[in-house]
C-alpha cells in the first residue's frame, strides 16, 4: 500500500518512472538463475577449511598427514604455505594499524573463533568436510579479547606488528562546540551509548568456483563477490601477479547488503590451491561459517556525549567519543572511520560537533561494510541524541525535528565538515511518515492499550542514505593513500540485427540491474525495453567495468546508470549522425523513436529500423566516405566530480548524493514479558527520480524488514571466552513472514541536482527502522520510570531489565541546565 | 552440514525395527528427522546406524483405547495432530500448540514421538504432556510397557525408552466436562524456539473429570472451583518441572486473576533455569511465573460445560 | 529398501514425473542429490539448520525441506521441485504474480517460496494474508520484507494475477 506525493521535475520519462515488471524475474521463478555453487566443472575438487575452534591461540603445529591419506582427498594447504606464496593484503591505515599482516590463512596465530587455518580439497563436499576433521591441529591457547574499551588498554594485543590494538584513531572537529556547550541553555550528557553487532545475512552465502590456466597463468573465478574491482586490487599483489590475471565472474547472486566485499583471504587460498592441484576449486561457505566468520557490521560504543540545547530547542552543537570494534583484521577499515562523516549533522543544522574516533581489534569476527555501513551507527547516535534531548527537557520529538531539521529552503546545504546534502524536505517526508500512522490518534490508541494492560509508544527514525562514495574520503584517514574520486563503466552498442546490447561493470545482487538499464537505454534511444539485452554480471573479460566497479554505497542510479547513459547518447549521436547521411537529412531533423531513426513528421519511406544501421556498419559499409567511421559501440565511464578533499581540515565532499528515509512505527510492549509487537509501521523514501517506482518501494521494504530485525532480535552476542553465541538461524532470529507488520509506505521525488538522471542512489536507509523502534521503546515505557534505550537491539529480555530497573538506564544520562 | 558416513535401514515392522535397534550399538530410530538429521549435519551426534521408522504404519494411527484415552501413533506429524479431528474433539490444545511448532514443513515430518524422545527442553510437547498427564507406551524385545510422565522424561535428550526400544504410542485423557487446558510461551519470534513455556490443565475433583455438567454445579465456567491442577513449566530445567506448590494452592480454588497470580508468586524463586543470550536466569524466572498465571487463565477460560 | 543396515543404497525416486534409479550413500542430503546429482540446481541451500526453507521440495505433494531428508528416504515416493512447477517454460499464474507483483528481488529464496506457496494454493485456493503468511513462515528471505510476496500469493488466489 503506498500512497505517493510526488513533486514536479523536468526530467522528460517515457519508460523511466514507470513500474516495469523485471525481466530478472523469469529466469529466477523457474529455478534458472545461475548462482556460483550452480556451475560445475569437470574434475573439481570441492574444499573445506580447518578452522579455530578459539578466539585466540597460538598455532604450534598443523599435520594433514591424516587427512592426505583419506581416498578422494586432492591436497591440503596451511598457513604456513600461504606465508610463503603469498604477501600480506594491502591495509588502508596508517601505523600503526597499518602494520597489521593480515595473510589468506592464519600464519602462527589464530585470532577469532572460526577464522580458517587449513583447507582440504576433495572429490565431494561430504570427502572434505571428513578430511577436515584429520586435520590435527595444535593450539595453545590465549586470553581473548571481546571488548574494545578494554581492547583500548593493550593488555592483550592481537597484532605484535602493530604493537597496539589501535586500528586508527583521530579527532574530528567543526565549528566550536566547547563554545556552543558554554552558551547553551541546558547541555545533555549521555555516559554510553552503544550499538550493536549484527548483519544483513544474504540468503546465498559466500563462495567462488576456481580455475587456474597453466598456460597464460590466470584464474577465473565464478563468484559472488560484490566489488570484484577492489577484490581484485587485493588479491593480484598478495598473490604476487598483474591484475589482469584474475578474472572475476558473477552471475546471480543471492544478497549481498555488503557482506560479500571482503572474500579475498578464502579467494585466494582457492586461487592457490587451484594453482596447486592443477584442477577447478569449489568452495561454499556455510551459514554458520557466515555467521561466525565473514562480515558483521561495525560495532560502535558512544562515549561521554553532550549536547548543547538551546532554550527554544535548537540543538547547536555535540560531541562524543566512539570506540568502533572492527574484529580481528580491518580489512575494508578503517573507511568505517571517516564514511559516518558523510551524514556528521544526520539530518539536522548542528553547526558545532566533535567527534574522538578510534578504531580497534578484538578476537571477533572481521568487519564488512553492511548495509547502511558505518552512516547507520552516526545516524543512530545522532537520532537518540534527539528523542534524548527530547524527552528529559520536556520537548516534542516531532516538534524538536521539525526545528532543527535542514529546511527544504536550505537546499543544498553544507555541513559542517563540506558535504553538500543535495536535496529533499525532510519535514515533509517526516509529515507523510506521522499521516501514514495516523499520529493524531497516538494518545487514544495509548489508552485504549492501556485497559488491556499492554504499553503503547511511538518513534520517528530519521535517516540519510548517502550515496556515491568519493573514495578519497580514504586520504583523510591516511594521506598516503592515493584513491580518489570513483568511477562506474558501461558499455552500450547496437547488434548487426537491431538489438541493443548493454554491459555493465555492477554487480547486482537483486536491485533489478537489468531492467533499469533497459529502461533508460530505451528512453535515450526510442525502443521499447524489449529491443534492449542487458547482460547480466560483472566479467572481468567480457563486460566492461572500471577500477571501483560493483554495487555497494548506494550509487547505482547515480554511477551505473550514469556510465549507461553516457553510453546510450554516444550510441544515440552516431545513430543520428548515420541516419542523417543514409537519409541525406539534416541531423537536426533525425528522430530516434519506436525502433527507428526517421525524419520528424517526414515520409515514410525516410525511415530505417535500427536494424537496418546495425547491418550496414557491420556488414555494408563501403559506400561511408573514409572520414566517417561510426562502430556502433559506445563505453562510457562515468566519473562523478568531486572536488579535493581538505586532510587538514577533514572537510570535502564525500558523497553526492543523499536520499532521506523517515520511519515511524507505534509499538506495544508487554510489560510482563518484554515482548515488543510492532502494531503500525510507515517508511517514506525520498531517493529523488524513481527509475522504476516498485523495485524503489521494494528496496524499502527489505531495508525495513532487516533493521526490525536489528532492532529486536539480530545480535552476533559472544561470550567471554570469545564463542559466537548466535552462529545459527535459530539463535540469530530474523524475521519471517509472521514477524513482519502490516508496513506502509511514502514517496516523494526531490530530484538530485547533480546525479545524471536525477536519481539519487538509494537501498540503504533502512537503519531508520533500527532509531525509530528505538525511539518507540523508548516513548512506551515511559510510564515505567522513563528508562532510556542505550543499545540498539532491544529483545525482549533487555526491555524487561528497562522495565524492572529503569534507574540503572537513566544514572546514564544528566541534564545540567542554567 | 555434511554427515559423516551412516548406515541406513528401513525395517517393515515394530519387531524388525526394535531388532535392530538391539543389534547395533550406534543406532538411532529416524522419525521425521527434524532433529537428528540437524544434529547430524552439526556433527554433534552421529549414530553409526539409522533405523527409519517410516514404513510403520501402526505408528501412524490416531484413535481411541478400551479406556476411553485418545490414542496417538507415535509417528503421527505435527500435521496430522493439527488437522486430526479425533484431537480436535478429544484434546483440542495438541493441535493448536502442534500448530505453532516452527513451520508447515517441519510440521509435515516432524513427529509427537521425536519431539517427547529427544525431550530437548524448549521443546513444546513435554511439558504439555506432562500437564495432560499423557501416558507413554514403550516396546522392547520383552514387550510393553506403559509408563507416565513424570517418569517418561529424565534428563536432558533422555527418557524412559532404552536402548533397543521404541516409543510406539502417546495417550493423553479425552476432555470430559470440567477440563480446560492452556498454554502460553515466549518465543524467538513468532512460531520460534521457546524461552520459556508453561502447560495448564484443570479438570474437576478428583482428577479425571466428572459427568455432572458445570451449570449444575451452580457457577460459570471461569469461577467454578477447580478440581485438580497441573501447571507445568518448560525450558527452565532439564525435564519439565510440576509447580506443585503452585497447584496445590489452586486446587479447589475459584480461579481469578488475583487467586492464580497469588498462588503463582514464589514460583519463579524455587527454580534454577539457565542464562544465556535469549535472556538471563532472573528473566526466565519471572516469565515461568507470568506464563504458569497465563497458562492457568487460558485453561480456567476454556473448561468445558 | 531391506531391513539390513548399508552404507549405499540403491533408490528409486519419481523427479519431477520422471523415474530415477540411483545408488546413493546414506548420509547424502536429499538437497545435494538433486543439485549435485542430478543437476537440478533450482532447489538452493540457504543455511545449515533446516531454518531457511530456501530447500523447499514436495514430497508426495507435501511442501518439506530437502535438507533435512536424507535421500534413502524418499525411495519410493514422488519430488516436485521448482523445475517440475513450468516443465514447458509457460509460466503458472502463481510465478506470473511473483513477476507482477516485484515479489522478488535477488531469488535465491523464491523457488522455495513458489514450492511453499503453490502447496498451499493447492489445498487453499484463495488464501488470506494470514493464511499466506503462516505458508511461508518456514520461507525466509532477506530482501523483500514479505511485503510483496504474500501480495503476489493472495492476488494469485483471486485469480487476478
Amino acid at each position: 500500500m503506498t500512497t505517493v506525493t510526488e513533486q514536479p521535475t523536468t526530467l522528460k520519462r517515457g519508460y523511466v518512472g514507470q513500474s516495469l515488471p523485471r525481466r530478472e524475474d523469469k529466469r529466477l521463478v523457474q529455478g534458472q538463475g545461475t548462482f556460483f555453487d550452480d556451475v560445475r566443472r569437470h574434475g573439481m575438487g570441492y574444499v573445506h577449511f580447518v578452522r579455530s575452534p578459539y578466539a585466540h591461540a597460538r598455532i604450534l603445529s598443523i599435520d594433514v598427514a591424516k587427512a592426505l591419506e583419506l581416498d578422494g582427498v586432492y591436497g591440503t594447504i596451511t598457513g604456513d604455505e600461504v606465508a610463503i606464496s603469498t604477501d600480506p593484503f594491502f591495509e588502508m591505515s596508517v601505523e600503526p594499524g597499518g602494520l597489521i599482516e593480515d595473510y589468506a590463512l592464519a600464519v602462527g596465530r589464530t585470532r577469532f573463533m572460526g577464522e580458517p587455518v587449513a583447507a582440504v580439497c576433495a572429490a565431494t563436499r561430504e570427502l572434505a568436510r571428513d578430511a577436515a576433521d584429520l586435520v590435527e591441529v595444535e593450539y595453545e591457547p590465549l586470553p581473548a579479547l571481546v571488548d574494545g574499551e578494554e581492547a583500548l588498554k593493550n593488555e592483550v594485543v592481537l597484532h605484535d606488528d602493530a604493537g597496539s590494538n589501535v586500528v586508527w584513531s583521530g579527532v574530528f572537529s567543526w565549528g566550536d562546540v566547547d563554545q556552543a556547550l558554554a552558551e547553551a541553555d541546558h547541555v545533555v550528557k549521555i555516559e554510553r551509548l552503544h550499538f550493536h553487532r549484527f548483519a544483513s545475512t544474504p540468503l546465498e552465502c559466500a563462495g567462488a568456483l576456481v580455475e587456474y590456466d597453466r598456460g597464460t597463468q590466470e584464474w577465473t573465478i565464478h563468484c559472488n563477490h560484490q566489488m570484484p574491482g577492489v577484490g581484485a586490487i587485493w588479491m593480484a599483489p598478495s598473490l604476487r601477479v598483474g591484475i589482469d590475471k584474475l578474472r572475476f565472474v558473477t552471475q546471480d547472486i543471492g544478497g549481498g547488503f555488503g557482506n560479500k566485499i571482503c572474500l579475498h583471504p578464502q579467494f585466494v587460498v582457492l586461487c592457490l590451491l587451484a594453482r596447486k592441484l592443477g584442477r577447478p576449486v569449489q568452495w561454499t561457505e556455510w551459514r554458520t561459517d557466515q555467521h561466525t566468520a565473514n562480515a558483521h557490521g561495525n560495532e560502535r560504543t558512544f562515549l561521554a556525549v553532550e549536547v548543547a540545547v538551546k532554550a527554544d530547542g535548537e540543538m547547536t552543537g555535540f560531541k562524543v567519543r566512539a570506540i568502533d570494534d572492527c574484529g580481528a583484521f580491518p580489512r575494508y577499515e578503517p573507511l568505517g572511520c571517516i564514511i559516518w562523516a558523510q551524514v556528521t549533522p544526520g539530518l539536522y543544522g548542528w553547526r558545532n560537533i566533535q567527534v574522538d574516533f578510534t578504531q580497534v581489534c578484538t578476537n571477533k569476527s572481521p568487519v564488512s561494510p553492511n548495509r547502511g555501513y558505518s552512516r547507520m551507527q552516526h545516524l543512530w547516535l545522532t537520532e537518540r541524541i534527539v528523542d534524548i534531548v527530547a524527552a528529559e527537557l520536556g520537548l516534542d520529538p516531532v516538534e524538536v525535528r521539525k526545528r532543527n531539521y535542514v529546511k527544504a529552503e536550505q537546499m543544498p546545504y553544507e555541513t559542517p565538515n563540506g558535504c553538500v546534502y543535495d536535496s529533499g524536505d525532510y519535514a515533509a517526508a517526516l509529515d507523510l511518515a506521522l499521516d501514514l500512522i495516523d499520529y493524531g490518534s497516538i494518545e487514544e490508541r495509548r489508552r485504549e492499550a492501556e485497559g488491556r494492560g499492554k504499553l503503547l509508544g511511538i518513534g520517528i527514525g530519521s535517516t540519510l542514505d548517502s550515496g556515491t562514495n568519493n573514495f578519497g574520503q580514504s586520504t583523510l584517514l591516511n594521506p598516503d593513500l592515493q584513491f580518489s574520486g570513483n568511477n562506474e563503466a558501461a558499455a552500450v552498442k547496437l547488434d548487426i540485427f537491431g538489438e541493443v546490447v548493454v554491459t555493465l561493470g555492477t554487480v547486482p545482487q537483486g536491485q533489478g540491474h537489468e531492467t533499469t538499464a533497459a529502461q533508460v537505454v530505451a528512453d535515450i534511444l526510442g525502443c521499447p525495453p524489449e529491443q534492449v539485452n542487458v547482460r547480466r554480471g560483472h566479467d572481468t573479460w567480457f563486460n566492461t567495468h572500471a577500477g571501483f566497479s560493483g554495487t555497494y554505497a548506494s550509487q547505482f542510479a547515480f554511477t551505473g546508470l550514469g556510465a549507461v547513459k553516457g553510453a546510450a547518447e554516444l550510441l544515440r549521436e552516431e545513430m543520428v549522425q548515420l541516419a542523417a547521411f543514409v537519409l541525406q537529412a539534416p541531423e537536426e531533423s533525425i528522430e530516434l523513436a519506436e525502433g527507428m531513426a526517421r525524419v520528424k513528421d517526414g515520409p515514410e519511406e525516410a525511415a530505417l529500423p535500427f536494424m537496418a544501421l546495425g547491418a550496414i556498419v557491420n556488414a555494408n559499409n563501403a559506400f561511408l566516405p573514409p572520414d566517417f567511421n561510426p562502430t556502433l559501440n559506445h563505453r562510457y565511464v562515468c566519473r562523478p566530480y568531486f572536488g579535493v578533499v581538505d586532510t587538514e581540515k577533514k572537510t570535502g565532499q564525500l558523497t553526492l548524493t543523499y536520499a532521506t528515509q523517515i520511519h515511524a512505527a507505534v509499538v506495544e510492549i508487554d510489560p510482563d514479558t518484554g515482548e515488543v509487537d510492532i502494531v503500525d509501521y510507515a517508511a517514506v523514501d525520498d531517493c529523488g527520480v524513481r527509475i522504476n517506482p516498485q523495485i524503489v518501494e521494494g528496496q524499502v521494504h527489505g531495508a525495513t524488514a532487516h533493521a526490525i530485525g536489528a532492532a529486536l532480535s539480530e545480535n552476533f552476542v559472544y561470550d567471554e571466552d570469545g564463542t559466537l553465541l548466535t552462529a545459527n538461524f535459530y539463535d540469530y532470529h530474523v524475521p519471517h513472514a509472521l514477524d513482519m507488520p502490516p508496513l506502509k509506505t511514502g514517496a516523494m521525488e526531490s530530484p538530485s541536482p547533480v546525479a545524471p538522471l536525477g536519481a539519487k542512489g538509494m537501498g540503504e536507509g533502512g537503519g531508520g527502522g533500527i532509531h525509530c523502534l528505538c525511539a518507540a521503546i523508548q516513548d512506551a515505557l515511559r510510564p515505567a520510570g522513563k528508562p532510556i534505550v542505550y543499545d540498539s537491539c532491544n529483545p525482549p529480555h533487555r526491555v524487561w531489565s528497562m522495565l524492572r530497573d529503569p534507574g540503572s538506564t537513566r544514572a546514564n544520562v544528566t541534564v545540567v541546565s542554567k | 552440514m555434511l554427515l559423516r558416513e551412516v548406515d541406513y535401514a528401513r525395517p517393515a515392522t515394530v519387531d524388525e525395527a526394535i531388532a535392530l535397534l538391539a543389534e547395533h550399538d550406534g543406532a538411532r530410530p529416524l522419525a521425521g528427522g527434524q532433529t537428528l538429521v540437524n544434529v547430524m549435519k552439526a556433527r554433534a551426534a552421529s549414530p553409526d546406524v539409522l533405523v527409519d521408522l517410516a514404513e510403520l504404519e501402526e505408528l501412524r494411527s490416531i484413535g481411541f483405547g478400551s479406556d476411553g484415552r485418545l490414542e496417538i501413533g507415535a509417528m503421527v506429524t505435527y500435521a496430522q495432530l493439527v488437522s486430526s479431528s479425533e484431537v480436535e474433539v478429544a484434546r483440542p490444545i495438541l493441535g493448536e500448540v502442534a500448530a505453532t511448532i516452527a513451520d508447515v514443513q517441519v510440521r509435515n515430518r516432524g513427529t509427537i514421538g521425536g519431539n517427547v524422545c529427544v525431550n530437548d527442553p524448549t521443546n513444546h510437547l513435554p511439558p504439555l504432556l506432562v500437564a495432560l498427564d499423557a501416558h507413554f507406551t514403550i516396546r522392547g524385545a520383552d514387550g510393553e510397557r506403559t509408563v507416565d510422565a513424570s517418569d517418561f522424561f529424565q534428563g536432558v535428550y533422555l527418557t524412559a525408552v532404552g536402548v533397543g526400544e521404541l516409543l510406539t504410542k502417546v495417550s493423553v485423557p479425552p476432555a470430559v466436562s470440567g477440563t480446560g487446558d492452556g498454554f502460553a510461551a515466549v518465543t524467538i519470534g513468532k512460531h520460534g524456539t521457546c524461552i520459556v513455556d508453561a502447560a495448564a490443565s484443570i479438570s474437576d475433583e478428583g482428577g479425571v473429570g466428572s459427568t455432572e455438567p458445570l451449570e449444575s454445579r451452580g457457577a460459570g465456567s471461569a469461577d467454578a472451583r477447580a478440581g485438580a491442577v497441573r501447571v507445568v513449566l518448560g525450558c527452565v530445567a532439564p525435564t519439565p518441572v510440576r509447580a506443585t506448590t503452585m497447584e496445590e494452592g489452586l486446587a479447589g480454588a475459584e480461579l481469578s486473576e488475583a487467586v492464580v497470580r497469588g498462588a503463582s508468586e514464589g514460583l519463579g524463586a524455587t527454580l534454577d533455569p539457565p542464562s544465556d543470550v535469549h535472556g538471563s536466569a532472573d528473566y526466565r524466572r519471572a516469565l515461568a511465573e507470568t506464563l504458569a498465571v497465563r497458562a492457568v487463565l487460558q485453561a480456567a477460560s476454556r473448561r468445558t460445560a | 529398501m531391506g531391513t539390513q543396515p548399508a552404507s549405499s543404497l540403491a533408490v528409486s525416486v519419481a523427479v519431477n514425473g520422471e523415474q530415477i534409479e540411483e545408488e546413493v550413500p546414506a548420509r547424502r542430503l536429499l538437497v545435494h542429490f538433486l543439485r549435485d546429482d542430478l543437476g537440478l540446481t533450482g532447489t538452493h541451500v540457504g543455511c545449515d539448520t533446516g531454518n531457511c526453507g530456501a530447500c523447499t521440495v514436495h514430497l508426495n505433494g507435501e511442501p518439506v525441506k530437502s535438507c533435512m531428508l536424507l535421500t534413502v528416504q524418499v525411495d519410493g515416493a514422488a519430488l516436485t521441485t521448482i523445475e517440475g512447477l513450468a516443465p514447458d517454460g509457460e509460466l503458472t499464474p502463481l510465478q506470473r504474480a511473483f513477476n507482477e507483483h516485484h515479489a522478488l528481488q535477488c531469488g535465491y529464496c523464491t523457488p522455495g517460496m513458489l514450492m511453499s506457496a503453490s502447496a498451499l494454493l493447492e489445498r487453499n485456493p484463495h488464501p488470506s494474508e494470514d493464511e499466506v503468511r503462516v505458508a511461508l513462515q518456514g520461507n525466509i528471505c532477506r530482501c523483500t520484507g514479505y511485503v510483496n510476496i504474500v501480495e503476489a500469493v493472495v492476488a494469485a488466489g483471486r485469480g487476478s494475477a
